[in-house]
C-alpha cells in the first residue's frame, strides 16, 4: 500500500475554493462583497475524513473537484503537491462511486483490474494485486463470476478493490454504501475499516450516516446546506484498530452526539 | 429449453407449409397463381447444384456488404456518438438513405461500379449501413455514466474508452440491428443480382424465371432466399448467445 503519511506537507488542500454551475453556488461562495465565503480545508496525510451535510449540500462536487473531473469556478486545490487535473493523469486518486459502476461483461476478476487495465502508464510500480484483495473481500469464489451473478453489497465490494488495486494514494469515496441495506452496510463498515486503516493512504468519504461517519473516519466535517461549507469539524478520537462492535461504546455515542448537533445547527442556520 | 426453443420454429414452419399445401390442393388453385410447396422444393432439390452455387454467391455479397456497412456504422456512429454537430449533420443523410427506395438506383449504380460483384456489394454495405450507425449512436449514448465518470477519473484516453466501454455497450443493439439487416441485405443483394448483368446469384435466376414465366424456377429461387435467410437469423443468435450472455435480454431465454 502506498504510505501517504511519508509524503510531506498535507495531502490535500483547498484554498478559497468557489464552484457554481451558472448562478447556481455549489461550494462556498461566489458572492462579491462581504457575505463571500469560500472554502479552505487541509487533509492531513494518511487520515480518514468524512463530510456529512444535507442532501444536495454539494459534497459530491467536492469530491469531483479534488479528483479533477470538475474544474473549480475559483481557488485553489493542491492534491499531493499536484493541481487535481495532473494528479488524475497520475492516477494518484482512485474513486468508490456511489453507484459500483461495474461492467456486465466483464468478469468480477476483470472488473476489479478496471482501473489498472486503462492508461496503463501512469500505473504505479507497486499496484496492488486484484484477485488477491478480492479474496480479503471474501470473493475468492466469484473471482470468474459476472456482475449480474453477485448482490448489491459484493458489487460494492469489487468496486472498492477495483480502486484499491490502484495503490493511489486518496482514496474518494461518494456515499458508496447508500443504495445498501443496514445490515450489508455494518458488514462494508467493517470491511473498509479492515483494509484502509493502519495502510496509510488518505480517505475522502462522503456520506448521510452519522454512524458510518463517526466509526470510519478520525475527522468528520459537517457542511452546511448548500453551498457547501463546512460548519462543524469533529475530530474522531475512537481507538484504532476499530472494534467490530464500535457502535456500542459510550465514546462513539457521545461523538455521534455531537456530530448530529452538529448537523441539526447547520440545518437551521 | 433447448430442445423447446428447436422444436417450436419446426412446428411453425412446418404448419405453415402444410396450410399452404393444404390450400392449393383442396382449392385447386391454379399454378401460376399460387404452387404447391412439394412441388417447389421438388423443383429446388432437382436443381440443387444451380441453387447451391447462386445461393453462396448471394450469401457473399450479403456478408461482405454487411460487413462494410458494420465497419464504416462504427467508424460514423462513433463520430456521432463523439460530436453533436456531426451527428446533427449526418443524421439526415443516414434517414435518406433509409428511406428512398434503392431499387431505383440499382441501374445508376450499376453504371457507375460496373457488373458484378461491386455494386451488389455496395448497395448491400449502403442499405444497411444507417441502422448499425443509429444502433451504434444509441448504444455508446447509453453507456453507464458512473463507468465513464470511473474512467475519466484515471484519465482513460478517448480511445480506451470507446473500446472499454462504448463498443461494448452498444453490442446489445448492434446485434438488433443485424438481424433487421439480414433480410435488407439479403433483399438487396437479390435485387442487384437481377439487374447487374453478371448472370450470378438468386437473383439472376429469378429475374430470369420471372422474364420467362418460368414459376418453379422463380418460386425455387424464394425458397433459397428464405432457407439462407433462417440460416444467416439463426447463426446471429447464436453469436448473439454467446457474445452477449452478460446482458439482460440472453439471460431471459435462458429461464
Amino acid at each position: 500500500m502506498f504510505d501517504s503519511s511519508s509524503v510531506a506537507g498535507p495531502a490535500v488542500t483547498v484554498r478559497g475554493l468557489a464552484k457554481a454551475f451558472g448562478e447556481l453556488d455549489i461550494i462556498g461562495d461566489t458572492m462579491i462583497g462581504d457575505t463571500s465565503a469560500p472554502l479552505d480545508l487541509d487533509i492531513e496525510p494518511g487520515t480518514f475524513v468524512s463530510i456529512i451535510g444535507p442532501s444536495g449540500c454539494g459534497k459530491s462536487t467536492l469530491l469531483r473537484v479534488i479528483a479533477g473531473l470538475e474544474p473549480a469556478t475559483s481557488g485553489d486545490v493542491v492534491v499531493f503537491g499536484q493541481s487535481p487535473q495532473l494528479a488524475r493523469t497520475h492516477k494518484r486518486v482512485a474513486m468508490v462511486p456511489q453507484q459500483p459502476g461495474l461492467l456486465p461483461w466483464r468478469t468480477v476478476a476483470a472488473n476489479a483490474s478496471l482501473l489498472l487495465d486503462v492508461n496503463k502508464r501512469a500505473n504505479p510500480v507497486d499496484v496492488g494485486d486484484p484477485v488477491r484483495l478480492l479474496g480479503a473481500v471474501g470473493l475468492d469464489e466469484f473471482v470468474h463470476a459476472y456482475p449480474h451473478e453477485l448482490s448489491g453489497g459484493m458489487q460494492q465490494r469489487v468496486a472498492l478493490v477495483r480502486a484499491l488495486a490502484l495503490n493511489a494514494p486518496l482514496l474518494v469515496m461518494d456515499e458508496p454504501f447508500a443504495a445498501l441495506d443496514e445490515i450489508t452496510r455494518a458488514e462494508m463498515r467493517v470491511l473498509v475499516n479492515r483494509l484502509v486503516s493502519g495502510t496509510g493512504v488518505t480517505v475522502l468519504f462522503v456520506t448521510h450516516s452519522i454512524d458510518e461517519a463517526v466509526a470510519l473516519s478520525d475527522r468528520v466535517l459537517v457542511s452546511s446546506p448548500r453551498p457547501l461549507r463546512v460548519v462543524a469539524d469533529v475530530a474522531i478520537d475512537l481507538p484504532r484498530p476499530r472494534a467490530t462492535n464500535i457502535e456500542d461504546q459510550p465514546r462513539f455515542v457521545e461523538l455521534s452526539r455531537s456530530v448530529r448537533s452538529a448537523l441539526r445547527e447547520a440545518m437551521q442556520a | 429449453m433447448k430442445s423447446k426453443t428447436i422444436v417450436a420454429p419446426i412446428v411453425g414452419v412446418v404448419t405453415f407449409l402444410a396450410v399452404w399445401e393444404f390450400v392449393v390442393r383442396v382449392f385447386a388453385v391454379r399454378p401460376f397463381v399460387l404452387r404447391a410447396p412439394s412441388r417447389i422444393c421438388a423443383y429446388l432439390w432437382k436443381h440443387l447444384d444451380d441453387y447451391a452455387g447462386a445461393g453462396w454467391v448471394t450469401v457473399q455479397h450479403a456478408l461482405v456488404g454487411l460487413g462494410l456497412a458494420l465497419l464504416s456504422a462504427l467508424l460514423i456512429g462513433s463520430a456521432m456518438a463523439a460530436s453533436a454537430f456531426f451527428e446533427q449533420a449526418a443524421q439526415p443523410v443516414l434517414t435518406l438513405v433509409q428511406v428512398t427506395p434503392f431499387v431505383a438506383y440499382i441501374a445508376s449504380m450499376v453504371l457507375w461500379l460496373g457488373p458484378g460483384t461491386r455494386p451488389a456489394v455496395f448497395v448491400v454495405a449502403l442499405v444497411c449501413m444507417p441502422a448499425f450507425a443509429f444502433a451504434a449512436v444509441d448504444g455508446m449514448r447509453g453507456a453507464d455514466p458512473a463507468s465513464r465518470e470511473l474512467l475519466a477519473s484515471v484519465d482513460a484516453s478517448r480511445w480506451e474508452v470507446l473500446w472499454r466501454l462504448r463498443l461494448p455497450a452498444a453490442s446489445p443493439s448492434l446485434f438488433t440491428a443485424a438481424r433487421y439487416n439480414v433480410g435488407l441485405a439479403l433483399i438487396a443483394a437479390y435485387l442487384v443480382e437481377g439487374g447487374n448483368f453478371a448472370n450470378e446469384g438468386l437473383g439472376a435466376i429469378g429475374k430470369r424465371a420471372a422474364a420467362l414465366n418460368e414459376g418453379n424456377a422463380l418460386w425455387g429461387a424464394v425458397f433459397a432466399m428464405a432457407i439462407i435467410g433462417s440460416v444467416m437469423l439463426i447463426a446471429i443468435s447464436l453469436a448473439q448467445r454467446f457474445t452477449l450472455h452478460w446482458h439482460a435480454s440472453q439471460r431471459s431465454q435462458q429461464r
